[in-house]
């Protein structure tokens, strides 16, 4: 029982950490919290599932399917919305965020229909682990998110577009001196980390199984929790924050009851922000 | 020398670390009341540091503050302001934009018209009569600093010299003690400057308030100061007469070399 | 000078709406009479969201869950206890103003996005408490049978009922809602709220305690919503956690940054014109959300101080003039 409770953890947190970290690298580019980022993990799920059920398509091949429709549509919102963001305030980014999502939720409640999709495909047959079985997919979701944070932060430190997005979130004004395409990068930089939230909508649809349009908006607050946790500019601390939420998640739905599940991460984004401005592990920036 | 209790602005002992930087290395100034003191030196200096420290903007690392004996150190902006009336300007933003220049001048005026927080939601009585008289009061200040014409015009649509006359007038209207100016002649033409000036004098002659004025334009201070400070490296290296302290080589080779 | 024509267009404009609702049941029939009840419902609410945002310059997301306290309270105090309307509409405000403290008190420590987060959260934890409470709150199932209101000073006295009726007392509540409202913003209060918004450090230096005035601000506009919930509950007999749904929320926004921010006439013109019509149009929730939605951005660009100021510029005809000559 209490290894079940650990690998739902584990891996919940896993799927939480792959969202965050790519608000995470909005965040660090745009200085804009992205109020619709749960809604293209959601797009990922839904797009997954259309083309499963409608386009017979196996599971295998709706993952990068998936996150190629939904890149697409970041990359026009991108282009019609976050790349106005740039040097805007605060709130201003709020509000456009929040009508991205009112439009992609709505669409989708108005294309699909409200009730809930029964997501069908993906690798469930479970493997034996110890004393308890654990499906596939899960194994793959956790892989996943250990594969990708490495591969990012590589990424980030040693490719040309790493640095440059460094130095975007350091500092805009003096890349646009340099030379540096600013709107490319931030345009870029958002279609990478909706992507990623796609992907991480995908791989989570065989194990969440029902599907509704409305499913982002816990994700999008969550991973605010996780990212004001973590401490900004670290993606350690981001993937850790991430798994811990996962884990007392976990724990409270198993002993408390489900219903309180989605509190956890309210309650404890109230309580880092009141008591630990800096995150539970970077003591650098306050949030 | 003056004591604490004495002094319009005493500062003593301040010293102000960012992390390894030592911006403020011990400063101590008394400055009397009545005194139009100048504060200056090169960049890096210091000045603006002491300056925020002296008016609560940051807490200094070690030292005091007393204005008129009160010891006003580590106290927020708001409180020195209300309760020491140590009034300081900001060299960048000036005025509130939105609001009309009447509506600057009341607003900067309410700490002493609208003393306590159920007065300001109009509880209790006399408040249309507080408003009134601070109305009339932000009339005879703008007739004061040329800018009645402009009264019901809204702060954001002036000019940068304009709103500087209305941020000096501001100040006037909270019965000030200490006046700080941050750098008051930047990016103004000469007239405007000579402008400031009588204004600085003219409230330093007929209402007694003492002036703390940090500059770079070392003739503006020449012709306005009594008395001028200069730092150089968070420590003072000269003050006194005017004419005297800019002769002085300890302050040209620190102007020279920083 | 543009600023009286100004003034004066707007209050022409309120004594002439003020005139046609008052004569509304008139010419209009039950359903019409209920779309302009629930926009004088809203009003209240987004008053408060006004205040908080407009005025004070801070976003706020809280503003629902003080809606959902106020009503429950209001709800609650009507069925146990057979108050009479004005104690469970002061109840209602109260009660949210209440919880509004010991809530900013923290949170206006915060950094902006940190502060509308937590402002999220609170509205989420509120409907976590509505629908697990259920001892007090019936969960997911709600309060039914909310008393209609009662019109005494204690006992006895009148119970409102029928549309019409109905009708006139939002109109008297919304109207008293904005005659204070017009109050607050214009005292010196309200000037303190504005320097707070424009620049806190400037605000501070003119000697606004900002902390506490921030405080205020956000108990005050929960107090609004919180009224505003005590009336809904009591038109709607009904009450459960759906009132805590992001749908809401997002109307309360469309209102004030559509309407006008910062403004008053804004906010009830943008309440007329998004809640009512909405409503008497019959838009589909899903519909209306994506016009939100679309607005919502457009607006943020486009039209960043709503539609009135806007509406009123074109009719004044006022141009941009950045100096005015005289100067120095």
């Amino acid at each position: 029982m209490l290894m079940d409770v650990a690998i739902n953890g584990i891996t919940a947190g896993s799927v939480y950490g792959l969202v965050a970290v790519g608000m995470a690298l909005i965040f660090g580019v745009l200085r804009a919290i992205n109020f619709a980022h749960g809604e293209y993990y959601m797009l990922g799920t839904f797009a997954s599932w259309w083309g499963i059920e409608t386009l017979a398509f196996p599971y295998a091949l709706s993952i990068p399917a998936a996150v190629v429709v939904v890149a697409a549509i970041a990359f026009a919102v991108g282009l019609l919305v976050m790349k106005r963001l740039i040097d805007a305030p605060f709130q201003v980014g709020v509000v456009a965020t929040l009508g991205v999502s009112l439009v992609l939720q709505n669409l989708v409640i108005m294309i699909f229909g409200g009730t809930y999709k029964m997501f069908e495909g993906g690798w469930i047959e479970p493997v034996e682990i110890g004393e308890t079985f654990v499906s596939k997919q899960r194994i793959m979701i956790v892989l996943a998110a250990l594969l990708i944070f490495g591969g990012l932060d590589l990424m980030v430190r040693l490719t040309r577009f790493g640095k440059t997005v460094r130095a975007v979130s350091q500092n805009f004004e003096a890349c646009t001196v340099v030379g540096v395409d600013v709107p490319r990068v931030v345009v870029g930089t958002f279609v990478l980390g909706c992507a990623l939230a796609a992907l991480s909508g995908v791989l989570t649809a065989p194990v969440v199984v029902s599907l509704y349009g409305g499913m982002g908006t816990a994700i999008t607050v969550k991973t605010f929790a996780i990212i004001v946790m973590g401490g900004v500019g670290s993606t350690t601390g981001t993937l850790l924050a991430a798994w811990l939420l996962g884990l007392t998640e976990s724990i409270v739905a198993s002993y408390l009851g489900l219903q309180y599940r989605d509190a956890v991460a309210f309650t404890a984004l109230i309580g880092v922000l009141t008591f630990l401005p800096g995150g539970l592990f970077s003591r650098r920036e306050r949030f | 020398m003056t004591g604490p209790i004495h002094a319009a602005l005493s500062i003593r002992g301040i010293e102000k670390d960012f992390g390894p930087i030592r911006a403020v290395a011990g400063v101590s100034l008394d400055i009397p009341h009545g005194q139009i003191c100048g504060l200056t030196g090169p960049n890096g200096s210091g000045k603006s540091t002491l300056f925020d420290c002296t008016t609560g903007l940051q807490a200094p690392t070690s030292g005091q503050v007393f204005a008129g004996g009160l010891n006003i150190t580590g106290w927020e902006m708001h409180r020195i302001v209300r309760d020491a009336r140590v009034i300081r300007s900001f060299q960048k933003t000036v005025v509130f934009r939105a609001m009309t220049v009447e509506e600057n001048l009341v607003l900067a005026g309410q700490m002493v018209g609208f003393p306590g927080v159920p007065a300001t939601f109009g509880i209790g009585p006399r408040s249309r009569e507080r408003t009134r008289r601070l109305r009339t009061q932000a009339g005879a200040l703008l007739e004061l600093v040329g800018l009645s014409h402009m009264r019901h015009v809204r702060a954001g649509q002036t000019s940068f010299g304009q709103q500087k006359l209305l941020q000096f007038a501001s100040m006037l209207m909270p019965e000030p003690k200490v006046i700080l100016l941050d750098e008051p002649m930047a990016g103004v033409n000469p007239v405007l400057i000579e402008r400031m000036m009588e204004n600085v004098r003219a409230a330093n002659r007929e209402s007694g308030i003492t002036f703390v004025v940090v500059e770079h334009n070392l003739d503006a201070l020449q012709a306005l100061c009594d008395r001028l400070v200069v730092l150089s490296r968070g420590q003072v290296i000269a003050d006194g007469v005017p004419a005297e302290v800019v002769r002085n080589p300890q302050v040209v080779e620190a102007y020279l070399a920083g | 000078m543009d600023g009286a024509l100004d003034n004066r267009l707007r209050l022409g404009g309120f004594v002439l709406l003020l005139v046609a609702l008052l004569f509304a049941p008139l010419v209009a029939g039950p359903y019409e009479l209920h779309a302009l009840v629930v926009s004088l419902t809203f009003l209240l609410p987004a008053l408060g969201l006004n205040l908080i945002l407009g005025y004070a310059g801070m976003l706020s997301f809280a503003q629902i869950a003080f809606f959902g306290i106020g009503a429950y309270t209001s709800a609650l105090m009507a069925m146990h206890w057979g108050t009479p309307f004005w104690l469970n509409l002061c109840a209602g405000g109260l009660m949210a103003g209440a919880v509004a403290v010991p809530l900013g008190v923290p949170a206006l420590r915060l950094r902006s996005y940190s502060f509308v987060m937590c402002t999220l959260g609170f509205a989420v934890i509120a409907q976590t408490v509505s629908k697990n409470w259920v001892s007090v709150t019936r969960g997911d199932l709600g309060l039914s049978g909310v008393p209609r209101p009662r019109i005494a000073l204690w006992s006895g006295g009148y119970e409102v009922s029928g549309p019409v009726p109905y009708y006139y007392l939002a109109l008297f509540i919304a109207v008293l809602a904005v005659l204070l409202f017009a109050a607050l913003v214009t005292s010196a209060a309200g000037r303190y709220f504005v320097a707070i918004r424009e620049n806190e450090t400037l605000a501070a230096s003119v000697g606004t305690p900002t902390w506490l005035y921030r405080i205020i601000a956000f108990a005050l506009s929960a107090v609004f919503a919180g009224v505003g919930g005590s009336f809904y509950v009591h038109y709607y007999t009904v009450i459960s956690p759906t009132i805590f749904e992001p749908y809401y929320a997002n109307t309360l926004l469309i209102i004030v940054l559509g309407g006008g921010i910062g403004t008053i006439g804004g906010v009830v013109v943008g309440s007329f014109l998004f809640v009512a019509l909405s409503e008497l149009l019959r838009v589909a929730p899903d519909i209306r959300m994506i016009a939100y939605g679309v607005m919502l951005v457009v607006i943020v660009f486009a039209c960043p101080e709503g539609l009135l100021p806007l509406m009123l510029r074109r009719l004044t005809r006022r141009t941009q003039r950045p100096y005015v000559s005289g100067s120095p």
